[in-house]
């Protein structure tokens, strides 16, 4: 393996450029190195201004998210080994969503859809502590612990081209956390998610492109959350014809 | 500070900068083919209702080079839409106590039977021209 | 956010979807390679025989429309992935309305033997 790895970097400051350039990085080449520890390099012995999201570096936190040869990755699941062989590799911030500044990308939007499908537990009738715990069976758990598993990374947005196309869709992530309280036997809200999996910027913008669980750092597979939505809505739509299922959305 | 957030509006060939996009249009791309293919159905049936020197017209046409060269690129259309799709149907149809793959493999099956009977059915109804009448 | 009706044009693309992928190779091997040189007519008795029955009038209907709807659906959808510079409801009325044309006129032909 060679000593050093060429990293080239998008640079983006706001107010000095007009758009993301790319800056070049000679860093020491290790077998072990994850391209967030090369970050960590560049930022502490060649270029401090450097910008760019990290905490846990073991794929929990999901803060570092960002585009590798145009693929979305985590930062520290990736490693610089994989690039041996060209001696380089390209790193920009995470696509479809704006470019704040270097590698840094403004999350606010896919905060607020995941806001938008009220994902907390929600009960028909509050019951007293006295009554003890809500209890769930291995199967019922099974039913919707996968769809738990997200970390709010945003790969899945950046691999999604409807919403790289149109940022109104509620997008994987948001679709995937609807389900999992839908499908969690300790919630009833299923009736009040309806309206946000009805809406064309629901369930209904995906067209099962499907890279979005390709790219899911956790194995939490969005593509096939989103899509049963779409059975769930569909179901949902023929009851709202006969009248069977009216929400508030509804005439 | 002020805040300039750079935002790069998503270009039309946005799918040939990654094997997944091309891949998923070349999925999509099936429809093409297969919308002409259903056109032609719809011909066929037309002709069929003008009489049998019109439907024997049609059959005629058919033979032409140009349209065995279309039904081929159209048979390996369907079939990479079938693929695809029941690649995609475990995802949907998610039945407790049935794995997946079981799902798949189902399907599967069911698709190589189904395209079987279809072309049994053809060759039962009708004898090729040329053959033992 | 306003209800989609989305679901009846995806409903028709998953039955035409499915109905292609479970037997659309045969049928286009079938009317494609294998009744062109067919015999003339035993080919036409055997479309009468088959529009006879009711139910081969159904099974003709859903092999034309199924499929219809399903490649108008991801041609519509398509057309917007690419970017077309078409009006959004245009795109849709061509698409849909195309299929349910060419589904009512096939029916009313099957309709009359």
């Amino acid at each position: 393996m060679s000593d050093s790895i060429a990293i080239h970097v998008n640079r983006y400051r706001p107010g000095v450029d007009e758009a993301p350039t790319e800056q070049r990085y000679d860093v020491p080449m290790d077998g072990d190195l994850s391209v967030l520890e090369a970050l960590n390099y560049i930022k502490d012995e060649i270029d401090p201004t450097l910008a760019y999201r990290w905490s846990c570096r073991m794929a929990i936190c999901g803060s570092c998210g960002v585009m590798v040869d145009g693929e979305p990755r985590l930062g520290c699941k990736t490693f610089l080994r994989e690039f041996a062989d060209r001696g380089e590799l390209h790193v920009r911030a995470l696509d479809n969503f704006p470019v704040e500044r270097d590698l840094i990308a403004d999350l606010e939007g896919f905060m607020d859809h995941l806001a938008a499908v009220k994902p907390w537990m929600m009960h028909d009738s509050e019951r007293a502590p006295a009554e003890g715990e809500y209890r769930q069976t291995p199967a019922e758990l099974e039913r919707f612990q996968q769809f738990s598993q997200c970390i709010n990374c945003g790969l899945c947005y950046a691999a999604c081209p409807q919403f790289g196309r149109d940022d109104s869709f509620l997008g994987p992530a948001a679709l995937t956390l609807a389900l999992r309280y839908n499908l969690d036997s300790r919630d009833d809200g299923s009736a009040g998610r309806m309206a946000a999996l009805n809406a064309d910027e629901g369930v209904w913008r995906c067209t099962f492109v499907g890279y979005c669980s390709e790219v899911c750092p956790k194995d939490v597979d969005p593509a096939q959350a989103v899509n049963r939505g779409k059975v769930a809505s569909t179901i949902n739509y023929g009851l709202n014809l006969l009248r069977l299922a009216r929400g508030k959305h509804d005439a | 500070m002020t805040r300039k957030p750079y935002r790069a509006p998503q270009r039309w060939n946005w799918w040939l900068k990654n094997p997944a996009y091309r891949r998923y249009l070349l999925r999509e791309a099936t429809a093409l083919p297969l919308f002409v293919y259903a056109l032609v159905l719809v011909s066929g049936l037309y002709r069929y209702t003008q009489g049998q020197l019109a439907f024997t017209r049609w059959l005629e046409a058919l033979q032409a080079p140009g349209w065995l060269v279309f039904h081929a690129v159209a048979v390996a259309a369907c079939v990479l839409h079938a693929v695809t799709w029941i690649e995609l149907v475990p995802k949907l149809l998610v039945v407790p106590g049935i794995s997946g793959r079981s799902i798949k493999r189902g399907h599967q099956v069911a698709a190589l039977i189904g395209s079987a009977l279809v072309d049994a059915a053809a060759l039962a109804s009708w004898p090729l021209a040329g053959g033992a009448s | 956010m306003k209800r989609s009706n989305e679901p009846i044009a995806w409903g028709l693309f998953g039955a035409g979807g499915m109905l292609l992928a479970l037997i659309g190779p045969g049928l286009v091997l079938a009317t494609g390679f294998l009744l062109p040189f067919a015999e003339p007519a035993a080919a036409f008795h055997a479309v009468d025989a088959l529009v006879a029955h009711p139910l081969g009038k159904v099974l003709l209907l859903a092999f034309i429309a199924l499929p219809l709807y399903h490649t108008v659906h991801r041609l519509h959808h398509g057309l917007q992935e690419l970017h077309a510079p078409l009006p959004h409801g245009l795109v849709a009325l061509v698409c849909y309305g195309s299929a349910t044309v060419l589904t009512i006129a096939s029916a009313s032909w099957l309709l009359v033997r």
